[in-house]
């Protein structure tokens, strides 16, 4: 019950935002931002977080859904939810299959985290060169079913909260189901989770699959919330050296530690936006300092302290 | 009738021999344990059983059904369990929780989570640790941990244990229990048992047959009384002193 | 086509070093040091704003060179020691994070204070025909400081003690405290080459092309895969390794052109590391 109940404070406490930033366009766009930021968090905290795999292609794997669905909708006129759902199982597709590569060649940390970071230089560059169907780097309008779906009628505050929410109450049911047993089994002990009769090789590719699905779901919504995607969106360094920033400050494998992280990096970028420069070295500072004082991130710590806190009232008579 | 029939089971390690040729059966429900010097092959032979390490080249059969191939889960779900020599238990997880993991994946039916932790508490109950169930790994000594290490084992009944060398390291008041716990194990549950172990004393009080390994191949097997005599093993386990304990 | 190869080979030299500066540090302790290419940068940045302030090029270039073994040397000294203090892939994780957050700092602060520098160091002279083909000199020039380089390199590996206490440890660490070695300074010693070599490679880069502020990640990545296509921790690898991917680079940027060739090189590692994961060279030097 109480991971449910955390994740209701979460929506509560998250949908109180707008009345504090007011009607600043701005702040607005920085705090759906944030929220983007928090999805991609959670869908990389359920691959790397729950299985160990470190995919380094977060951005492109939700640039892969932004760019098939603008694609799809822009230049062949499907059906914008249609164009949505393909984005998100095109990016589900590529992702298990990372998994499924990883699994097979046995790759370790170091190997799936290069393999992936690869791919995710490949995109980029890809994208630069299609310019007849990605503009290149001076990115893509998208036209498509313009004030039809969202633009115009949900805020895309909203939008990107519902995500958000509709993701953790996910990572909830995921951890809570067989399935979370058998990522808690084979993070603590690969080996003796096959002989507890754990299928080490599906439930990472599960995990691979269905992260892959978030993050391609994020990145179409964003693309027609939006109305804008730019190969810039999504590289390397903007995405996957922010996420995981995020999710280690927050707590790897927490349930809203990639909430805090993004919320926590978010606002720092948002105090210090007005010295852009000071930004890369405070939190370069912020990274290593925390990272050496509390290594299971600030949730994780959190976490830590209320059980031994139990533990030692439990223990008086 | 044999219930796990190696044949010709060869497991290289870069061309070097660690089990070398091995044909043997088990018989089902017998207590079996594998003695040999260190480096026999003992353990790889039962890490290569349940798919740990793959076979260089050989049968294992189980139960008629060649499993030789197949990865560890599903070995473990037809039916073969194993303990380590060193416990390796889910750190993170409290007592009861690892032999949760245990009933629900080790079943060839699927096991839901209440009928899982139901059969934990019953499997914890059998290796003695009901009271302890919520409690941290960490918090337990050797005997206790391998003790949960069986538990997890023994959830989802398995037909066959292979046991490595899981008296190492014990008192003589924890090896007798031991000794007691794989002998009920056996008689109401009718597990199969083949054990690796190092500890004369207990192989030869409970052991009903025994196996020699020795550089990767069966020198021989038989009545544990009979084998630890043959001047064979005795050259082979000491260099040709006479075993402290037989 | 024969310029192609040469071009390669020119580029292919400095992806070789660069690559065996990352992969020593790698090969020494299981660590990664994604703060490699910031270092490699802020030496090039130090050269460039000393010959500014007009200290000639051979001090100056000193003193880049000696900028990156001390930022180095700090690294190892400071957060490498928390890292060591870890196993396995723990280690690793830790490392890239840290150094990570090293790398924010070192582009941070050039970003900030000297955000249009570059080293960009031209050698006059005409270009010298070879094969037919006329290279210029600082092409060449960079290419005979690399070799130079790497024979030196492969030679301190193989003949001086320090270079056997060195390989001693990463083959058996245990073994090698016994023989009196002590794996803290041997490491320390890595490090410091390490950082060295990224200075130094960072100067050879800028004879050829110009060496920005903003360079930093682009040549950590690239370090990165030519370390893991030579196979993690090998000097001969790393070699190469740079060497193919070099002419890799240069052949098909020559017959496919444009963006095509970054992605070819990227999926030629990618396809090395998974048909070979231990490298074209799974051993070290
Ligand atoms: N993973 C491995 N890679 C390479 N060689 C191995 C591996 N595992 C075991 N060996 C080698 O295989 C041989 C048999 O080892 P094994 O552990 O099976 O012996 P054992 O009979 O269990 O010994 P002990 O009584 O000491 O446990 C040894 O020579 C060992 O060095
Ligand atoms: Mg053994």
């Amino acid at each position: 019950m109480v991971p449910y109940v955390a994740v209701a404070i979460t929506a509560v406490i998250l949908s109180l935002v707008p009345l504090w930033i007011g009607d600043s366009r701005t702040l607005t766009g920085v705090a759906v931002s944030g929220l983007l930021f928090a999805c991609y968090a959670t869908a990389f905290n359920l691959i790397f977080g729950s299985t160990d795999q470190l995919f380094l292609a977060v951005g492109a794997l939700a640039g892969v859904g932004a760019y098939t669905s603008a694609i799809t909708s822009d230049r062949l006129s499907l059906p914008l939810p249609l164009t949505i759902i393909l984005g998100m199982i095109v990016a589900m597709i590529i992702s298990g299959l990372f998994s499924w590569i990883a699994v097979r060649r046995s790759l370790g940390i170091i190997f799936t985290g290069i393999v992936t970071l690869t791919f995710s230089l490949a995109f980029d560059n890809l994208l630069l060169g299609q310019r007849s169907l990605t503009g290149g780097e001076t990115g893509m309008v998208i036209d498509a079913g313009k004030g039809a779906f969202f633009r115009g009628q949900i805020p895309p505050y909203y939008v990107f909260l519902t995500l958000l929410i509709g993701f953790l109450l996910a990572y909830v049911a995921i951890h809570r189901s067989r399935m979370g047993w058998a990522f808690r089994a084979l993070r603590d002990d690969q080996l003796s989770a096959e002989l507890s009769g754990v299928n080490v090789a599906k439930y990472r590719i599960y995990a691979g699959a269905i992260g892959g699905a978030m993050l391609g779901l994020s990145g179409a919504l964003w693309a027609h919330v939006e109305g804008f995607i730019s190969p810039a969106t999504f590289t390397f360094v903007h995405v996957d050296v922010q996420v995981l920033v995020m999710l280690v400050f927050g707590g790897i494998g927490t349930l809203l530690g990639p909430v805090v992280g993004s919320a926590f990096f978010t606002y720092l970028g948002e105090v210090l936006a007005s010295f852009s420069q000071l930004r890369l070295i405070v939190e370069g500072v912020l990274l290593i300092v925390l990272f050496l004082a509390l290594p299971q991130g600030v949730v994780g710590a959190i976490v830590i302290g209320i059980t031994r806190l139990r533990e030692r009232r439990k223990g008086l008579p | 009738m044999a219930v796990l029939e190696l044949v010709e089971l060869e497991k290289h390690f870069g061309g070097l021999p660690a089990v070398d040729g091995v044909t043997f059966g088990f018989n089902d429900g017998e207590i079996l344990a594998i003695v040999g010097p260190n480096g026999a092959g003992k353990s790889t032979l039962l890490k290569t059983i349940i798919g740990i390490h793959p076979a260089t080249s050989g049968t294992i059969r189980f139960s008629g059904t060649d499993i030789t191939k197949m990865s560890t889960h599903r070995i473990r779900k037809a039916g073969i369990a194993m303990v380590l020599q060193t416990p390796r238990i889910f750190g993170s997880l409290t007592v009861r929780e690892n032999v949760v993991i245990g009933a629900m994946f080790g079943n060839p039916k699927g096991v839901s989570e209440s009928d899982a932790y139901e059969e934990a508490d019953e499997m914890l109950a059998v290796v003695g640790l009901s009271s302890k169930a919520d409690l941290a790994i960490d918090k337990l000594n050797l005997h206790e941990q391998r003790y949960v290490d069986l538990a997890r084992a023994i959830a989802g009944r398995p037909k066959l244990l292979l046991l490595d060398e899981v008296m190492a390291g014990l008192n003589d008041t924890e090896t007798a229990s031991s000794i007691e716990l794989i002998r009920r194990l056996r008689d109401r549950h009718g597990v199969t048992v083949i054990w690796v172990e190092h500890v004369m004393k207990a192989v030869l009080s409970l052991a009903e047959r025994i196996a020699v390994l020795d550089f990767g191949r069966l020198l021989t097997s038989g009545d544990p009384q009979v084998v630890m005599r043959d001047p064979k093993v005795v050259k082979a386990y000491l260099g040709g002193k006479a075993l402290p304990d037989a | 086509m024969t310029a192609a190869i040469l071009d390669g080979l020119v580029l292919g030299l400095q992806f070789g070093l660069l690559g065996v500066g990352l992969t020593i540090v790698y090969g020494m302790g299981g660590v990664l040091n994604l703060a490699y290419g910031a270092m490699a940068v802020a030496s090039a940045i130090v050269v460039s704003v000393a010959m500014r302030s007009g200290l000639p090029a051979v001090p100056a270039v000193a003193l880049g060179i000696l900028t990156g073994a001390a930022l180095s040397l700090l690294l190892n000294v400071t957060i490498m020691r928390p890292v060591y203090r870890r196993r396995g892939d723990q280690r690793v994780l830790l490392s890239i994070l840290l150094t990570i957050g090293v790398a924010f700092i070192i582009n941070g602060y050039l970003v900030w204070k000297l955000p249009i520098e570059a080293l960009s160091l031209s050698i006059g002279g005409d270009a010298i025909s070879i094969l037919g083909v006329p290279m210029r000199v600082g092409s060449l020039l960079a290419s005979a400081i690399t070799i130079l380089a790497g024979v030196g390199l492969i030679l301190f590996f193989r003949r001086t003690t320090a270079g056997k206490a060195v390989r001693s440890v990463i083959q058996d660490e245990v073994g090698a405290r016994l023989c009196g070695i002590n794996p803290a300074s041997v490491r320390m010693l890595i490090f410091t080459l390490s950082g060295a070599i990224a200075g130094l490679v960072a100067v050879t880069r800028s004879m050829t092309s110009p060496v920005p502020v903003s360079e930093g990640f682009s040549l950590t990545i690239l370090a990165l895969l030519v370390t893991v296509v030579g196979g993690l921790g090998s000097v001969k690898g790393a070699m190469l390794a740079g060497l193919i991917l070099g002419v890799v680079n240069a052949l098909s940027s020559f017959y496919i052109g444009s963006y095509i060739t970054t992605i070819v090189l990227l999926v030629a590692a990618a396809l090395t590391i998974l048909l070979r994961p231990s490298g074209l060279f799974g051993e070290y030097t």
